[in-house]
C-alpha cells in the first residue's frame, strides 16, 4: 500500500495544480490577510475564511478528476481483478489528492503564520482555524473524489468545483443571527456579517466551540463520503462493505450532531459563538497580561497587543493629562477596556462598552475606535479620535463640569482644554455613541457660547502662564468642584 | 449530406448534445436562484458562478476522444472546432440571459453576463490548450474565485481595479471587456488551429 501511495503521489494531478493554488493564496488571502491589523484572531479568521474557498475549489475539482480516472481510461474491469479490494485501490488516489492539497495548505498557513508572527506584539498563533482549514481540504477531497467515482464524466471535475464553491461561499445567505445550522460551515469564524475584530480573544481566551463543531461535521462529512465508496456491491468483501457502512454511518452521525450543536451557539458576551455542550467556562474568565504603559504624566496602558497604538494615543492624549495630572480628582492611569458583544434582530452585532466590574477608582476606562466594528484606521487616526472622545471626560472628572455644574467649572474646563489644545470635542455618551460638536445628546457638557462672560473667562484663564493656572488650580479645585468659585474670582 | 454526418460526429464526439443539456440545466439553475432575496453581495456574486459553469461547459467539449489520429486526418477539425466552441458560447451566453429575462433580474445587465461568459471561455480555452482538456476547468474556476474576490473587494478596499480581473469592473467598463474580448479571440484561436493538449483516453 505504501508503495502505491508512492506511486499516486508521483502521478496526482494536484501537483500540477500547486502554482494555481498558491497563486490564488497569495491574490485572495495572503494579500488582503497581512493588510488587515496584526492580531492574531484576525488572522486567524481571514485565514479559515480565505483559504478554505481557495484550496476547496482546487481539490474538489482535482479530487474528481482523480476519482473519475478509472472509468476515464476504461480500466474499471481490468482493476476489479487486481489483490487488493476496489475501496481500498480507490482510497489511494484519494489520500495523495489529499495529502498533497494539505502539504501546500499547511505551507500557505506557515508563510501567513510567519508573516504575522513578524508583525503582531503579543499573543500567538490560533490552530483551531486551521485545523478546520485542514478538515475542509480533506472533506472537500473526499466529496470530490467520491462524485469524481460515481459520475465519471468529463463535465463532473468543473461542475462538481463550482457547484462546490457556490454552496460554500454563497450559503452563508441563509445565517440570521448566532443560532443558525449553517454557522457549521467552515468559512463562518464568529458572527456573520461581522468582520473579524481585534478586540475578540484579546482580552479573553480564545473560544473554540464553534471550530469544534465545525471540525467534527466536515471529519463526519468525510468519513461519510469515503464509507459510500465502499457500499457498492464490488467494492470489497461483506466484511469490509459493513465496515464502510458503519463508518458512513458513523461519518454522518457526527456530521449531523455538529450541525445540530451549531445550531444552539448563540454569540457570546466576548465576541465568539458560545455552545453550551461544547463550551469551556474556563474561557469566560479574562486572560492574565502585563499591560503595556506609556511615560506619560498620567499612564496610558494598553493591551499588550495593542502596543503598536500607545505612542500615537499616549502621544495625542499627553497634552490634556499635562494639564489635569496631580490634582485631585485626576486618574492615576488610563487603562484601556474591553467591549461586550450582543446579538440583535437578523446578523446585526451590537457592540458596547458595559463599564468596569471592578478594580481601582482612579483608573480611567478607554476603549480604541479599533474595538468596534467600523472602517479601518491608521495609528495616528485612531489617537485622534481617542483624544477626541476622551479629553472632555478626563477634564471633567478633575472639574466636576457638567449638567448641574456653575458657570465657573464649565469656564475652566473650556480653558484647561483649549491650554491642551483641544478645539472641539466627540463626546461619548453612556450609550456607546458617539457625536461631535457643542449639541452633543449626552454629553454631560455645557459648552461655553463665545459671547458670554464665561467664555471671556475661559479665554483669560487659558492665556495664563501654565504653571500660574496649575498653581490656582491646585489650591481652588476643592472649593471648584464645590461650585463655590464665581467667574470674577477666576483669574 | 457528407458535411451534416461529419459535424453530428464531431459533436457527438465531443459529447455537445450532453453539454446543451447542462447548459440548459445551469440556466434553469440561475433562474431559480434568482427567486431567492439575495444581498448585495450574493446579488453581484450569483451570476458570476453559473457564468463560470456555462464556460466550464463550453470549454470540456475541446476534449476529444480520438486524439493524434484525428488531428492527422481530420482536414476540417479547425473549422469543426471554431465552429462548435464559438456557437456553444454564444448559446451559454443565450440561455443565461433568457432564463434571467422571463422573470428575473440580474443587477449587473446583459452586458455583463456575454462579457463574463466569453472572458472566462476564453480562459479555458488557453488551459486546454496549455494543460490540456481534462485539465481545462483550472483557469476557470481559478479565475471564479479571484472574480468573486474582486467583486468583494467594491465593498472592502484596497479594490481590485485591474482590466483583467473584469468581473471586478462595471459592465459598462472599456477596458474590461476589451480584455475578456481579448482573450476569448486568443482562446478561439488557439483552440482552432492547434485545438486542446490531448492524451488518449482523457475525454470520456
Amino acid at each position: 500500500m505504501t508503495r502505491l501511495l508512492r506511486v499516486e503521489l508521483r502521478h496526482n494531478a494536484m501537483v500540477l495544480l500547486l502554482p494555481v493554488v498558491v497563486a490564488l493564496f497569495w491574490l485572495t488571502t495572503y494579500r488582503k490577510t497581512v493588510a488587515m491589523a496584526p492580531f492574531w484572531n484576525v488572522r486567524a479568521a481571514s485565514l479559515q475564511l480565505n483559504a478554505v474557498l481557495d484550496f476547496a475549489v482546487s481539490v474538489t475539482g482535482t479530487a474528481a478528476w482523480m476519482g473519475s480516472r478509472e472509468a476515464r481510461h476504461r480500466l474499471t474491469d481490468q482493476l476489479t481483478v487486481t489483490a487488493r479490494p476496489r475501496w481500498a485501490r480507490l482510497l489511494v488516489p484519494w489520500a495523495a489528492t489529499a495529502i498533497w492539497a494539505l502539504v501546500v495548505y499547511f505551507g500557505c498557513v506557515a508563510w501567513l503564520y510567519a508573516a504575522t508572527a513578524h508583525q503582531a506584539s503579543w499573543g500567538g498563533p490560533l490552530w483551531w482555524p486551521v485545523a478546520v482549514g485542514a478538515a475542509s481540504v480533506a472533506a472537500f477531497s473526499a466529496l470530490g473524489f467520491a462524485v469524481g467515482t460515481c459520475l465519471p464524466s468529463r463535465f463532473t471535475a468543473p461542475l462538481a468545483t463550482i457547484a462546490a464553491f457556490f454552496v460554500l461561499a454563497l450559503s452563508t445567505q441563509l445565517i440570521h443571527g448566532s443560532q443558525s445550522y449553517w454557522n457549521v460551515s467552515p468559512i463562518v469564524t464568529g458572527p456573520w456579517d461581522m468582520a473579524p475584530q481585534p478586540g475578540v480573544a484579546t482580552f479573553y481566551p480564545f473560544a473554540p466551540d464553534l471550530p469544534i463543531a465545525q471540525v467534527m461535521f466536515l471529519v463526519g462529512l468525510t468519513a461519510a463520503l469515503l464509507g459510500t465508496l465502499g457500499l457498492p456491491a464490488g467494492a470489497g468483501g461483506r466484511p469490509l462493505r459493513l465496515a464502510a457502512a458503519g463508518l458512513t454511518g458513523a461519518g454522518l452521525l457526527a456530521a449531523g450532531t455538529a450541525a445540530g450543536l451549531a445550531g444552539t451557539g448563540t454569540l457570546g458576551p466576548h465576541g465568539m459563538i458560545d455552545i453550551p455542550a461544547l463550551h469551556d467556562a474556563a474561557s469566560d474568565r479574562p486572560l492574565r497580561y502585563t499591560p503595556v504603559c506609556s511615560h506619560t504624566a498620567i499612564p496610558v496602558c494598553f493591551n499588550p497587543a495593542y502596543a503598536r497604538y500607545l505612542p500615537a494615543t499616549a502621544g495625542a492624549l499627553a497634552p490634556v493629562l499635562d494639564q489635569i495630572a496631580g490634582l485631585p480628582g485626576a486618574p492615576a492611569r488610563i487603562v484601556q477596556e474591553s467591549v461586550t458583544y450582543r446579538q440583535e434582530p437578523g446578523n446585526g452585532v451590537a457592540v458596547f462598552y458595559a463599564g468596569r466590574s471592578a478594580g481601582p477608582a482612579r483608573v480611567f476606562p478607554v476603549v480604541l475606535a479599533d474595538q468596534v466594528p467600523g472602517p479601518a484606521m491608521t495609528a495616528a487616526q485612531m489617537a485622534d479620535q481617542a483624544a477626541s472622545m476622551y479629553a472632555g471626560g478626563l477634564v471633567r472628572g478633575v472639574i466636576g463640569d457638567g449638567p448641574a455644574a456653575s458657570p465657573a467649572q464649565n469656564a475652566v474646563a473650556r480653558a484647561v482644554l483649549t491650554a491642551a489644545g483641544v478645539r472641539q470635542l466627540t463626546i461619548s455618551s453612556p450609550s456607546g455613541k458617539a457625536a461631535r460638536g457643542t449639541d452633543a445628546p449626552d454629553s454631560g457638557r455645557q459648552e461655553v457660547a463665545p459671547g458670554t462672560t464665561a467664555y471671556a473667562a475661559a479665554v483669560r484663564f487659558a492665556a495664563l502662564p501654565a504653571s500660574a493656572r496649575r498653581a490656582w488650580l491646585v489650591r481652588h479645585i476643592a472649593a471648584l468642584r464645590a461650585g463655590q468659585v464665581t467667574l470674577e474670582q477666576i483669574p | 449530406m457528407t458535411g451534416i454526418r461529419l459535424v453530428r460526429l464531431y459533436a457527438v464526439g465531443r459529447r455537445v448534445p450532453f453539454a446543451l443539456i447542462a447548459l440548459a440545466a445551469i440556466a434553469t439553475g440561475l433562474r431559480i436562484a434568482l427567486l431567492g432575496n439575495w444581498d448585495a453581495y450574493g446579488a453581484l456574486q450569483l451570476p458570476l458562478c453559473f457564468e463560470a459553469a456555462a464556460a466550464v461547459t463550453v470549454v470540456a467539449t475541446t476534449a476529444s476522444p480520438f486524439g493524434e489520429p484525428e488531428r492527422v486526418a481530420g482536414r476540417w477539425l479547425p473549422f469543426l472546432r471554431l465552429a462548435v466552441t464559438f456557437v456553444l458560447t454564444a448559446a451559454a451566453a443565450g440561455t443565461l440571459l433568457a432564463a434571467a429575462a422571463i422573470g428575473g433580474h440580474l443587477s449587473e445587465g446583459t452586458l455583463d453576463v456575454l462579457r463574463n461568459v466569453a472572458g472566462i471561455t476564453g480562459i479555458g480555452l488557453l488551459s486546454a490548450a496549455v494543460a490540456g482538456s481534462g485539465l481545462s476547468w483550472t483557469g476557470p474556476t481559478a479565475y471564479l474565485v479571484a472574480g468573486v474576490y474582486a467583486l468583494y473587494t467594491r465593498w472592502h478596499p484596497p479594490t481590485l481595479t485591474w482590466p483583467w480581473l473584469w468581473p471586478g469592473r462595471p459592465p459598462h467598463d472599456l477596458g474590461g471587456a476589451l480584455c475578456a474580448g481579448l482573450v476569448f479571440a486568443a482562446g478561439l484561436a488557439v483552440i482552432t488551429l492547434r485545438g486542446a493538449r490531448d492524451r488518449l483516453g482523457d475525454g470520456a
